[in-house]
């Protein structure tokens, strides 16, 4: 943490950002990581945080698209950014199929860990990435201690297998 | 993949449904304690002051500066704390153990990350920034971290008065003379060190709590991510010198706990003092660094192991000189999980003579405590290292070896010399089946690449526990479970239990069974857990895979109890006898000589209203059972790995990996199998929470320096579950929340060894990195 003298005026920013298509502004202290602001300062828990230095991917959220560890981002610097977050998959309540998957398949157990791993096989599905390119690379940048990731595996066969993307698709993506 | 699903009926009992919570944590409305503490307005935010060394003399306190110009609202140091605090109570310890409680106020620090003292302020940032304005000054000791260097003499010592760093010593099982005599004249004696790791139990959540007191009731409220809430209130009551009635633990979403959270921390004693002396709020919630150094380790032990078989291989004694790493303090549990491996050293075999000697350890580390398994973990590892280097040595295939020594069916149920007695299992059938798995595999050899099999047997003692075998071993704790449930006028179910709920899903096979026994639908239960202000109480609630089997069995006698008063009520209302009332899908009760009907609900409302009640029957629509069991039950296990190792690098890749496991009947056999499937590959290959053993340094501080096991390094794992239930429950539950990290690294070492049979004799401490395995590679002359 910095020691910073100055006066907080001089420490703090106003964040204009869409989160789920909501535009929300607030002040923050420009050394407030973006985990913390959507967390603590616009109430979106769902977000969680468990290193604090980008391993374990429970944070990970989409900036304008594409998949973040909003631990390792000021929320100065999603200032102007489209960003989602867990809260914003449900369409009124409704699971999407990767959620209901996820159900189905027992692809969560503490639950801790899974709105980022959502928010990963989420974004390499709209890239057309394949379900095993998915399960080898995509799901590499998350840790989970429940799972031994065989009820996540299984959840990403089961959504893929279900909207016809399964092995194969999405050649050239990236 | 499951077989044998164990439904026995039309209801959801054995049926593998989802998880009635499910949805709520994948929209992200979760409620872990951070999600509540984090957005509120008006929460005060704690920092913890630790210890930068593992040994060392509090000089100086000031906080002069904090207090000034940082804005902090308070600041404890080690006198603050003392004038308001006395030490926390332990449960369980050794004989000769003078430490029975833990201090809270710290003048002396014993290992890196060790609380000092507490800085609360409007933010957590804000907080840290104060707490780093304290000037603290700390005279540094000497200090020792390894268990062996801790026991040699001229060792720095934790407690000098004490001359020791010995904290005790207990023998378990038969007594070393007799093991002596056994061994004497035995055809072959295998003798190995053995050590099992330090690890971080990591649960992706981080301990935290939200601790509010209310000066006008003088109660202290604690949400905290806990495995505990009563042990919780227990201690806080102690330590805060407050009427346990003053405080109440509530338990929100837990994101993990693997035995991690089943105490009261002292850092957690001071963010509840810090709230009771601000007279409000005050929220904490540690970082992952915190975690790593804090958070009690699991395992930390070394056994000096000999096994003695003779000339047909048939085993005749084993024994075992454990050496626990108890770090600088004796925890609540303290030397429980060594104790453990002295009590289950002889898991599924038939052993003559056996026993164990424990001795706990002070070391300038942090202190070890519960993870997953434990006890068992360790004596798997200890019996199986010595039984394949026995198979090696006499030429004997290990499979071979074990099946010749393994209890069989007619043999039980059988106590074994630690007087512990197994109630049902096909242990040999059960390892023939994982031997199979891996029988006909190709142990292809792809030039420097070398591939092995192996196949183990576990047993795990599950369901703890009878709460006089608690008192025998001197475990200050009771054993029993309650459960309660309540109809509630408008028909829907509430029911109370001790469990809590972190991932396990208990919540959602608890309510399995509730809904089989009321004939309701799954829809209709709600289950509370978590509260000590309406929860049962209950001393050890979800750890060592317990809840299953006690709050179950307790569940069940609730709701065959309710039933019956809801058919007798039906009756009266449907003017027939009870035995003539059916109660059909749709939730309508049908006396079938009358033809009359009334809804669930109907009766329901009747029961509270109290019409026509003759005079001694119980009004109140709720029934409250205490289950405590007659005995442990044991689920039993085999596990089989097939993995390669390159020689070139040391590195071993588990390329397949089978369980099959019984569990007795299952309630809810995707959960099952979820729970079957840990994380042990972790502690077998990857996992350690080590100190630099020249500054006592922790070398761990962050995930980025503890490799849990990632996606890649986990194959995929074929389960298949077997279903002995159990005698001492009528339900036949076992409990399975451990079993799956049981036998894995000594699977998995089995394994290296059959690939690697150079090395074999120096497969005797976990993990097997690529470092360790290379390093034997090259004292082979094979890298």
């Amino acid at each position: 943490m910095t020691r910073d003298a100055a006066a907080p005026s001089t420490r703090e920013r106003t964040v204009t950002l869409t989160v789920n298509g909501a535009t929300h502004s607030a002040r923050t202290e420009v050394r407030t990581l973006l985990s913390d602001f959507l967390r603590h300062t616009l109430g979106l828990t769902g977000t969680h945080v468990g290193c604090e230095e980008g391993v374990c991917g429970s944070c990970t959220v989409l900036l304008d698209d594409v998949p973040v560890r909003s631990c390792l981002l000021l929320a100065v610097q999603a200032a102007g950014a489209r960003v989602e977050t867990v809260e914003g998959l449900a369409v009124d309540g409704e699971l999407t199929p990767l959620q209901q998957a996820f159900m189905a398949e027992h692809g969560l157990q503490c639950g801790f860990c899974t709105p980022g791993i959502l928010m990963s096989l989420t974004a390499a599905e709209r890239e057309g990435l394949s379900e095993p390119e998915t399960a080898d690379e995509v799901l590499a940048g998350h840790r989970c201690r429940c799972t031994g990731y065989a009820g996540i595996r299984a959840a990403l066969r089961r959504s893929r297998a279900g909207t016809g993307q399964g092995g194969g698709a999405g050649e050239g993506a990236r | 993949m499951t077989e044998d699903t164990g439904a026995t009926g039309p209801g959801p009992l054995g049926r593998a449904l989802p998880r009635t919570h499910d949805p709520r944590l994948l929209r992200g409305d979760g409620r872990y304690v951070d999600d509540i503490a984090g957005p509120q307005r008006g929460v005060l935010h704690a920092a913890v002051l630790r210890s930068p060394v593992a040994h060392g003399r509090v000089t100086r306190f000031d906080a002069t500066a904090a207090r000034e110009d940082s804005g902090a609202h308070l600041v404890l140091g080690p006198d603050g704390i003392a004038r308001h605090t006395g030490p926390l109570p332990t449960f369980w310890r050794l004989p000769g153990q003078w430490q029975h409680t833990i201090e809270v106020a710290t003048r002396t620090v014993r290992y890196v990350g060790q609380p000092i003292g507490l800085v609360v302020a409007d933010s957590r940032a804000a907080a840290e920034d104060a707490a780093e304005r304290v000037e603290v000054s700390i005279d540094p000791l000497p200090a020792v971290t390894d268990v062996d260097a801790a026991l040699a003499p001229r060792a720095p010592l934790l407690y000098p008065e004490t001359g020791t760093n010995a904290a005790g010593r207990i023998r378990l099982g038969d007594p070393e003379a007799d093991v002596e005599r056994a061994m004497a004249d035995a055809a072959h004696l295998v003798t190995r060190e053995l050590a099992v790791q330090r690890v971080s139990v990591a649960p992706m959540e981080p301990r935290g709590l939200l601790a509010e007191w209310t000066p006008a009731t003088q109660q202290l409220t604690v949400c905290s991510s806990t495995q505990v809430p009563h042990p919780v209130r227990c201690g806080l009551a102690a330590a805060l010198r407050l009427r346990a009635d003053q405080v109440r633990v509530t338990v929100p979403d837990v994101g993990g706990g693997f035995g991690g959270k089943t105490t009261l921390y002292v850092d957690e004693t001071l963010v509840c003092l810090a709230a009771k002396l601000l007279g409000g709020r005050v929220a904490w919630t540690e970082d992952r660094a915190e975690a790593m150094a804090a958070d009690y380790h699991g395992r930390g032990q070394r056994a000096t192991a000999r096994l003695a078989l003779d000339a047909d291989g048939r085993f005749l004694a084993l024994d075992a000189r454990v050496r626990g790493d108890l770090g600088a303090f004796a925890t609540q549990g303290g030397s429980g999980p060594f104790q453990i491996t002295g009590l289950s050293l002889e898991g599924p075999y038939r052993f003559p003579c056996a026993g164990a000697t424990v001795t706990g350890v002070y070391t300038n580390a942090t202190p070890t405590g519960a993870y997953r398994g434990y006890g068992m973990q360790e004596a798997c590892w200890i019996r199986e290292r010595l039984i394949a280097e026995a198979a090696r040595e006499l030429g004997l295939d290990p499979g071979e070896l074990r099946l010749r020594n393994l209890i069989t069916v007619g043999e039980m149920p059988y106590t074994v010399r630690a007087q512990t007695t197994y109630d049902t299992g096909d242990y040999p059938a059960t390892l023939q089946r994982a031997m199979a798995a891996v029988a006909e595999r190709p142990r292809v050899r792809t030039g420097r690449l070398r591939r092995g099999v192996a196949a183990v047997p576990s047993v795990e003692g599950t369901g703890y526990g009878p709460t006089a075998l608690l008192e025998q071993i001197g475990l200050e704790a009771s054993g029993w479970e309650s459960g309660r449930i309540r109809i509630n006028e408008d028909g829907t179910v509430t029911v109370f239990t001790g469990a809590v709920s972190l991932g396990q899903g208990i919540e959602t096979a608890l309510a399995q069974i509730v809904a089989d026994r009321l004939g309701l639908p799954l829809e209709r239960i709600a289950v509370r857990l978590g509260d000590t202000d309406t929860s049962p109480h209950s001393d050890y609630s979800s750890q060592a895979s317990r809840s299953l089997v006690l709050c179950g069995t307790a569940l069940l006698r609730a709701g065959e109890r309710l039933r019956a008063r809801m058919d007798a009520l039906a009756a009266a209302l449907l003017e027939t006898v009870p035995e003539d009332v059916r109660l059909e899908a749709d939730e309508t009760f049908r006396g079938e000589k009358t033809s009359r009907t009334a809804t669930w609900r109907e009766v329901a409302a009747r029961g509270w209203l109290g019409w026509g009640r003759p005079e001694h029957d119980r009004i109140r629509l709720e029934e409250s059972v205490d289950y405590d069991p007659p005995d442990i039950t044991f689920a039993h296990a085999a596990h089989a790995a097939a993995v390669a190792v390159d020689l070139d690098t040391g590195v071993v890749t588990v390329e397949g990996y089978w369980a099959v496991h019984d569990s007795g009947v299952l309630v809810n056999p995707l959960i099952a199998e979820g729970q079957t499937v840990g994380e042990g590959l972790g502690m077998a290959l990857l996992e350690e929470a080590d100190c630099d053993p020249a500054t006592a340094q922790p070398l761990r501080r962050g995930l980025a320096d503890y490799p849990l096991p990632a996606p890649a390094d986990v194959p995929p794992v074929e389960v298949a579950h077997t279903r002995t239930p159990s005698p001492h429950n009528e339900g036949g539950f076992k409990g399975l929340g451990e079993g799956g990290i049981l036998p894995v690294a000594a699977v998995v070492a089995g394994a290296v060894a059959d690939a690697v049979p150079e090395i074999a004799a120096g497969l005797n401490r976990t993990p097997l990195t690529p470092y360790r395995i290379w390093t034997l590679l090259r004292e082979a002359g094979l890298a």
